[in-house]
């Protein structure tokens, strides 16, 4: 029997589809509340940090210090709004309310609940991607027409953070374990991936440990196509987003199949 | 699963066995060191209505999972719709259609919405699935919360469109883990309606419940269960001839002082069995006209007491003892 030996892969089937229905028609009748949630963290540091520190920083690697740290408020954005997505209402959708209790009642394998999940974050990473992107133009800090490609990134961003996120939602006992996700690691990677600042401040050894990490490659990719400056290593970076992406892709799927099925 | 092999000529009068729906053997759960299913036996006909009955605790919901590929069984075999049922297996899902214990409704979507995306799950087009939504809301008397959310339904009505939503795949084995509790009577007969109406299309229906009356109505055979063991199983009828007997007296707020003195002029051909059902004295015997006319020469003929027909109320408590479940 699958699901218990061995990895789990997401299933991008038809019925994976109606997974990314589902979540879409829901979507649809929050999306006011659950645009204010993800926008108001970003926004309020573009705007504090950019304008209000940036009056004293004026140039961060060269660049004005909104045009730095825009980019990369811009990748935090897609991954916060796939984590929060990933993290807490899955939780629920597999504690509280059932939902994919009674998805798996028909005739749909959990490993196509974790592809039609993937679908959706792709979505929306993209879609909060690109208002947010709507967001910078005004402000001047869209400098190329690179920017065009943004979208592949971003759908490739949603799958990569989605994985990780729903491993902890099937792996949490209660709502307080899934902050810790955020506190040990969401929060840190926002505050070391080069949002802010450069890495070359840093100390080798942590930046190091931080090019370990996925977001900072994120960083790295949307800045590169916003700015429309592309640093010799930026190769790299893709290759470490695809290989990521990859590797946390059956993350999830093994522990969904058995606590549905316990 | 034995069938007769046909080495003599067939006799028409004896019906041929039926097909079978759901075969367990030996079926048996723990989870961890405790065996919520102990090894049970049983055959569930096609086109029948199957009742599991039991007290809290007794293994019914367990058993129901492991018949709907919702959980792996530790051991015994289990054919479901002649596939070995194991979680994952879409040729048995595909066909059954399934009432949880829990309603696992969906809180973010409308009333039709909650519905129309199970019947793409089963793979059904959006014309078809919006259709059979439609017929089902109107059935289940929901058709006026339509468009609401879910989360402003009554709990019977959330019940409702738990079964409407059961029936989206249109099922060929239906499993109600006790579709009625919550539902007013009315909601009842309607779920009974249902129920009777998908039997007369060939659908089986496998159903537990903790209303005896309910069972009665709408089981062809049913087994008892506790401790996750089958204690009886039968047609609702003889079950209650054979463990009961036809009909029985109950004494409601009788004094046990005064039972003592009844019972002292039972004699062992009146084949007497009696017991406390809550605060009545209930007495069972295939010799009650003889013994009320005993009593009244004797002049103790409690003040207070029905004869009726006895259900399978009564089975059931005779089986499965009067200690509440926890
Ligand atoms: N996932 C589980 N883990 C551990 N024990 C469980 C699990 N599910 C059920 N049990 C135990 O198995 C036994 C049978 O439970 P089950 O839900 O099958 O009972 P039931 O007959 O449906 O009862 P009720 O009438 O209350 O619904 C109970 O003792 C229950 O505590
Ligand atoms: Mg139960």
């Amino acid at each position: 029997m699958d699901g218990v030996n061995g990895m789990v892969w997401p299933r991008f089937t038809k019925g994976a589809l109606m997974v990314f229905r589902r979540d879409f028609l829901s979507w649809v009748k929050y999306y006011k509340s659950s645009v204010l949630l993800n926008f108001g963290e970003p926004l309020t540091n573009l705007l504090a940090l950019g304008f209000g520190l940036g009056a004293y920083v004026t140039k961060m690697s060269g660049d004005p210090f909104v045009d730095f740290i825009g980019p990369g408020l811009l990748a935090v954005t897609a991954m916060n709004a796939v984590t929060f997505d990933m993290s807490f209402e899955a939780y629920d959708r597999l504690n509280e309310n059932g939902i994919y209790l009674s998805m798996i009642t028909a005739p749909l394998h959990p490993a196509e609940i974790v592809g039609g999940e993937y679908l959706w974050e792709a979505c929306r990473s993209l879609l909060y991607g690109l208002v947010f992107l709507v967001v910078l133009l005004p402000l001047g800090i869209v400098h190329s027409w690179w920017a065009l490609l943004l979208p592949l990134p971003l759908l490739v961003t949603g799958m990569l953070f989605a994985g990780p996120a729903l491993w902890v939602a099937t792996a949490a006992k209660n709502h307080e374990q899934l902050f810790y996700y955020f506190t040990l690691v969401v929060t840190p990677m926002f505050m070391f991936s080069g949002v802010f600042f450069p890495l070359a401040h840093l100390p080798v050894v942590i930046r190091d440990l931080i090019l370990l990490t996925p977001l900072v490659h994120v960083v790295n990719l949307t800045r590169a196509l916003i700015l429309g400056q592309f640093p010799p290593t930026l190769w790299q970076d893709i290759l470490w987003i695809v290989g990521y992406t990859i590797l946390f892709m059956a993350l999830p799927g093994r522990r969904l199949s058995r606590r549905l099925t316990d | 699963m034995t069938t007769n092999a046909p080495t003599t000529i067939a006799n028409p009068s004896v019906p041929a066995t039926p097909a079978v729906a759901v075969s367990a053997r030996g079926l048996t759960k723990q989870f961890g060191n405790f065996e919520a299913v102990a090894g049970m036996d049983f055959d569930v006909y096609e086109g029948e209505c199957f009742g599991l009955l039991g007290p809290n605790g007794a293994g019914k919901s367990t058993t129901i999972r492991m018949i709907c590929c919702l959980t792996a069984r530790t051991a015994g075999s289990l054919t479901v719709l002649g596939e070995p049922a194991a979680p994952g297996q879409r040729t048995i899902k595909g066909q059954l259609g399934v009432v949880s214990q829990e309603d696992y409704l969906d809180p973010a979507l409308t009333v039709r919405e909650n519905i129309e995306i199970h019947g793409r799950f089963y793979g059904q087009s959006p014309e078809v699935a919006a259709l059979r939504a439609t017929e089902l809301l109107e059935f289940m008397q929901l058709d006026g919360k339509t468009n609401e959310q879910v989360r402003s339904l009554s709990g019977g009505m959330r019940r409702r469109l738990v079964i409407a939503r059961a029936l989206m795949g249109r099922p060929r084995l239906l499993v109600l883990d006790e579709p009625t509790t919550g539902l007013d009577p009315q909601a009842r007969i309607l779920v009974w309606r249902k129920v009777r109406e998908l039997k007369a299309e060939g659908v089986t229906v496998l159903l537990t419940t903790h209303y005896m009356d309910e069972a009665q109505r709408l089981c062809d055979r049913l087994v008892v269960i506790d401790h996750g063991r089958i204690l009886e199983s039968g047609r609702p009828r003889e079950l209650i001839l054979r463990l009961v007997g036809r009909e029985c007296l109950e004494c409601p707020d009788i004094a046990p002082a005064v039972v003592d003195g009844l019972t002292a002029t039972l004699r062992p051909e009146d084949q007497a069995w009696h017991e406390w059902q809550s605060d009545s004295w209930v007495l069972f015997s295939p010799n009650l006209s003889a013994i009320l006319d005993r009593w009244d020469t004797a002049g103790i003929a409690p003040s207070l007491a029905y004869r009726r027909p006895a259900g399978l109320e009564d089975v059931f408590l005779r089986l499965t003892g009067r200690e509440l479940r926890d």
